[in-house]
């Protein structure tokens, strides 16, 4: 079983318990040991305010690494505050990006489709897919953008247990969003998702460095589904949507 | 085969005695989870090869203790050897006895979560009758300890009564070094792995910070999927021989099985 990580944290953070794997070469490590090959990773300088230098810093960090892909953090660019979306896909397109992250909750800006016009009309047309952390936008708007941009493929990562009542409206009447596996640990969460969603609509994830790469793999190794859903849960359906993507 | 190869092919552990001192059965009100009774874990712990989970109940620490501790009495004796009973008390009852639930077979520990129960400290007087009951049986106690505070009040439990095993559920969890510094001053305290959100090397800094002796393999099923917590220990870069301890061996000791 091989895997591909669709989100995980670069660079130095403000706080860390001991023993928190931050480092780059200590996260690289871990996803050696987890038979993960690959993975999209973000730079916390982009997800903490600082968002473009922190997208370049990520350039910069990864440059000499192929294991790692960009994943770039995004805002509106209301105030001119970010790429807009001509320059955002050239950018994008050079630099070898292929998915956004938005933070709404973290960067004081409304997830609902007046606000992110332009972000998820450029999103839609070249296929991008969004990521987002879970708490980053009430489940009511994260509905109407799902529902209002439905060629957009939405990633909800950094998961936990007390969201499936929140998720399943929005997942039953939006086929685009997805879930990551990243420390989603519900009893027989996994069984439960493939039973109601189906497999390909997860994706799985490490949270790293915050969250654990070991548990990550056990869960969808030990899962009791079939050899072809774990397949498309580890790499088989971030592959596939990071295939669509058109710059 | 080793640790890495049945993750990876997907096969639970043979040969590895696997006791989970952390269990729960019944519903809680924010989770929907994938089963909740006594079936859906035996289930999954015979699926995983695991030996032993001792559960307490979920309504028996959130709402109504006695009927939560029949659910357990019916779950331990539905799985005998299986399913083992933690009782729990209520400190708002003065006639909460769980004398009669430890007098049950398999009935091994007693579980306490004064957060459940109007933030109740663990050290308040109320519970002192039951813990008077778990030191004369030689019982151990498993706590929620997730805050400095419960970690601390714990620790004072802990003190009260150097004969009772202690155990800190989920290691303190955002009080871990809280939970580390009080397991090294009390000899009688065990940190469990139950670590719903934790990074890498956690695992290894617990072995490191109070031996491996003192930490026990606590999952939170059915809170919570038990394998995540499995993968943590037996990925962790530990020996294979404090991986069989944390994973059961300590547990066996503990629980006099």
């Amino acid at each position: 079983m091989r895997f591909f990580d669709a989100s995980c944290r670069l660079g130095r953070p403000a706080a860390f318990g001991e023993g928190m794997p931050w480092q780059t070469d200590e996260i690289l490590e871990i996803m050696a040991r987890c038979h993960i090959d690959g993975a999209l990773a973000y730079h916390i300088v982009a997800r903490e305010g600082e968002t473009q230098d922190g997208n370049e810093l990520l350039l910069r960090e990864i440059a000499q690494i192929p294991q790692l892909q960009p994943q770039w953090c995004a805002l509106p660019a209301t105030y001119d505050e970010f790429l807009h979306a001509d320059a955002l896909r050239d950018a994008m397109k050079e630099n070898g990006v292929r998915t956004l992250r938005i933070a709404p909750k973290s960067f004081a800006h409304s997830a609902r489709p007046y606000a992110m016009k332009e972000l998820m009309g450029f999103a839609a047309e070249c296929r991008v897919p969004v990521f987002f952390d879970y708490g980053e936008a009430p489940c009511d708007e994260l509905y109407e953008i799902c529902h209002d941009y439905p060629d957009v493929s939405f990633v909800i990562t950094n998961t936990a247990y007390a969201l499936n009542r929140w998720l399943g409206p929005v997942l039953d009447a939006c086929g685009n969003l997805y879930l990551g596996t990243g420390n989603y640990v519900p009893h027989r969460g996994l069984e439960t998702f493939c039973k109601y969603y189906a497999a390909d609509r997860l994706v799985f994830n490490t949270n790293l460095p915050t969250g654990s790469a070991t548990a990550a793999v056990s869960l969808v190794c030990f899962a009791d589904i079939s050899k072809e859903e774990k397949e498309l849960i580890a790499h088989g359906n971030i592959e596939r949507l990071l295939g669509e993507v058109r710059l | 085969m080793n640790w890495e190869q049945y993750i990876f092919e997907g096969k639970p552990f043979e040969g590895i005695y696997i006791f989970d001192v952390h269990g729960h059965v019944g519903a809680h009100k924010p989770f929907q989870l994938g089963g909740y009774d006594a079936d859906s874990v035996a289930k999954t712990c015979r699926r995983m090869n695991v030996d032993g989970v001792v559960v307490s109940s979920l309504p028996a620490l959130a709402s109504d203790w006695k009927w939560g501790n029949e659910e357990v009495a019916a779950s331990v004796d539905a799985y005998p050897g299986l399913i083992w009973g933690y009782a729990s008390p209520n400190p708002f009852y003065e006639d909460c006895d769980i004398t009669p639930y430890l007098d049950l077979p398999g009935f091994v520990g007693v579980k306490i979560h004064g957060d459940m129960q109007g933030s109740t400290p663990v050290n308040d007087p109320r519970y002192f009758p039951t813990y008077e009951v778990a030191n004369e049986r030689g019982l151990p106690v498993l706590f929620h300890a997730w805050l400095s505070a419960e970690v601390r009040a714990a620790a004072d439990v802990a003190r009260r009564y150097p004969n009772t095993k202690i155990i800190l559920g989920h290691s303190g969890m955002t009080a871990r070094d809280t939970a580390l510094e009080v397991a090294r001053t009390c000899d009688n305290i065990f940190i469990d792995t139950a670590i719903s959100s934790t990074y890498d090397n956690a695992i290894e800094v617990l072995v490191d910070k109070v031996g491996a002796d003192r930490v026990v393999y606590g999952s939170d099923i059915c809170f919570f999927d038990c394998i995540h917590t499995m993968g943590k220990i037996a990925l962790a870069r530990i020996s294979d021989t404090d991986k069989e301890k944390i994973f059961g061996l300590n547990a066996r000791g503990l629980f006099s099985l």
